[in-house]
């Protein structure tokens, strides 16, 4: 009976995957996934709920309503930092069984290593994720690569020193557990806040493969089945964030990327505007882009996104947003964001289904973004920037930037594009700038 | 036993290899509840504390390790697949 609740649970979750492949099906497939783990949840007690003490029950239900006190109270904005908090969750939930498993049994030699990697990768989840949410809210500082790389130097040695120096032996689970924590917190740490995508991406990768190898340890397929897909899951993602930046998974873990100005001069001023002119501008177009960043996360402004786009529809101008993959501080982030104001999927569009079609744009609006516009990725090959696929927002009729000041993105270079001839900067904040362009279209 | 373990490492493959083939055709605008949704299902690593908990019950602190498993993984599960819902929703209703 088990192994046939299992047999399905495990079938519903690859469905619900297959499901997940459409917008319009998406939900459906949270639902089927819901499904699946309640089966096999249950299949856990195999029908015997006696052996559990009130302990167990109780930190079920308070966990589980405090998981939906969470859920309903995030803002979307917010949806980085939470996705990883559960990162961090899920991998120290597989770490600590992982230790539990390690103390309490004489495991066989082939369990022994899967518990002690499942231990390692769960616990430098763990505090990894928590280093990542603690950098997403602004908390935590690049910190200098120098240490991480002391630490990276003395990590063999470290590794190996339980095997001569016979007093940590005994002490040796904990030990090993202290030097994974630590070198989840280093390795993260050095890492900058514009390549959390590709971290937070890589560690739900993580919280997977401990899953994954927790599910060997207690011999559950469902468990293996379900951590293998999110492992799965994490990597593709992590690639596709890595490709997007042109940037190798280990030179962004190597970290130290970014953050501080590298060269930040132009060669002439750049020509600002008012939202008043961006409004006449805007009214004389046929088509718009709006291409939003993290500035716009950061300003809240997806309302003020939504209120133009609806202006700017009743004039019967066209309105698609450009996303790039890496903008903001996770994978689909800008999406999100955009869903939340009931902004149409339809009119989002990814960089290799906009690129071609900025030339006969007539108005580009780059709402906080700069990196990914930068058009030195086509052309320095001096760039640290060069060779990722950039948005070809400079190849528009019109480009208007929405930016606070002339200050450098992530990778910390100057962007021609501010300087280009067919470039106007509205030096403002994304919300506010916004919010005066359309009052700006009242009086046009 | 051999079998059953190179049985169990087929099985872990092929679920990798459909999950890598099936999670490549999701869109980017659907890659944040993705992440969330994953999220949630990598909580599963609670069918592996359930099962342990009855025997850990000798020892108090192991007891108290697992609990706290058992409280993270928990939280995973009802907070991702209730965030994700969540977002969902939101792609819904443009249809």
């Amino acid at each position: 009976m088990i192994e046939i609740i299992l047999f399905v649970s495990s079938v519903l979750f690859i469905f619900a995957l297959k499901l997940f492949g459409r917008p319009s099906t998406a939900h459906r497939a949270n639902t089927f996934a819901m499904l699946a783990m309640a089966l096999a949840v249950f299949s856990a007690f195999n029908f015997d709920f006696s052996k559990y003490d009130s302990a167990f029950y109780i930190t079920i239900v308070v966990s589980g309503l405090l998981g939906v006190l969470i859920s309903k109270r995030v803002q979307m904005t917010q949806m980085p930092e939470l996705v990883g908090l559960f990162n961090g969750f899920g991998g120290g939930a597989s770490g600590a069984i992982a230790y539990v498993e390690l103390s309490n049994n004489s495991l066989v030699m082939s369990d022994f290593f899967v518990a002690i990697f499942s231990m390692v990768i769960g616990v430098f989840t763990f505090s990894g994720s928590i280093i990542a949410v603690l950098k997403l809210r602004g908390k935590l500082n690049n910190v200098n690569t120098t240490i991480a790389n002391i630490f990276s130097a003395f990590l063999p040695p470290l590794i190996l020193l339980p095997a001569i120096w016979e007093e940590i032996e005994i002490l040796s689970l904990e030990y090993f557990m202290l030097l994974s924590l630590v070198a989840g917190i280093i390795r993260v740490a050095v890492i900058g806040g514009a390549d959390m995508p590709v971290v937070i991406a890589f560690l739900n990768s993580l919280s997977g493969i401990a899953a994954m190898s927790a599910g060997f340890i207690v011999n559950s397929i469902i468990l293996i089945v379900a951590g293998a897909l999110v492992g799965a899951s994490g990597i593709i993602l992590t690639l596709l964030m890595c490709a997007a930046m042109n940037r190798t998974l280990l030179d962004v873990l190597k970290g130290g990327f970014g953050g501080t100005a590298i060269n930040n001069e132009y060669e002439k001023d750049p020509i600002s505007t008012s939202p008043e002119d961006v409004a006449i501008q805007l009214s004389y177009a046929e088509s718009v882009v709006i291409v939003p960043g993290y500035g716009m996360a950061v300003a809240q402004a997806q309302s003020a996104v939504k209120e133009l786009t609806n202006t700017l529809k009743d004039k019967n101008i066209e309105v698609k947003f450009a996303i790039h993959p890496v903008a903001g501080r996770m994978p689909g982030h800008m999406n999100v964001l955009l869903a939340e104001v009931d902004i149409d999927y339809e009119d989002m569009f990814t960089l290799e289904d906009i690129n071609s079609e900025f030339s006969t744009t007539d108005v580009v609006i780059v709402l906080g973004a700069n990196d990914v516009v930068n058009p030195l990725a086509r052309t320095d090959k001096d760039s640290p920037i060069y060779g990722m696929p950039i948005l070809d927002v400079d190849l528009a009729k019109q480009v208007i930037v929405l930016k606070r000041s002339m200050s450098p993105g992530y990778a910390g270079i100057a962007n021609p594009l501010f300087i280009n001839d067919n470039a106007k900067m509205l030096f403002a904040d994304a919300k506010e700038g916004l919010e005066n362009i359309i009052k700006s279209f009242e009086l046009v | 036993m051999e079998a059953t373990f190179l049985l169990t490492l087929l099985i872990t493959f092929l679920a990798s290899f459909i999950g890598y083939e099936l999670i490549s055709k999701i869109p980017q605008t659907l890659h944040t509840p993705l992440m969330s949704g994953s999220n949630a299902i990598s909580g599963i690593t609670l069918i592996a504390a359930i099962l342990i908990y009855p025997e850990a019950g000798e020892s108090q602190l192991l007891k108290i390790i697992v609990l706290i498993a058992i409280a993270f993984a928990t939280l995973n599960i009802v907070g991702g697949f209730s965030v994700t819902g969540r977002i969902l929703e939101m792609f819904k209703k443009n249809d």
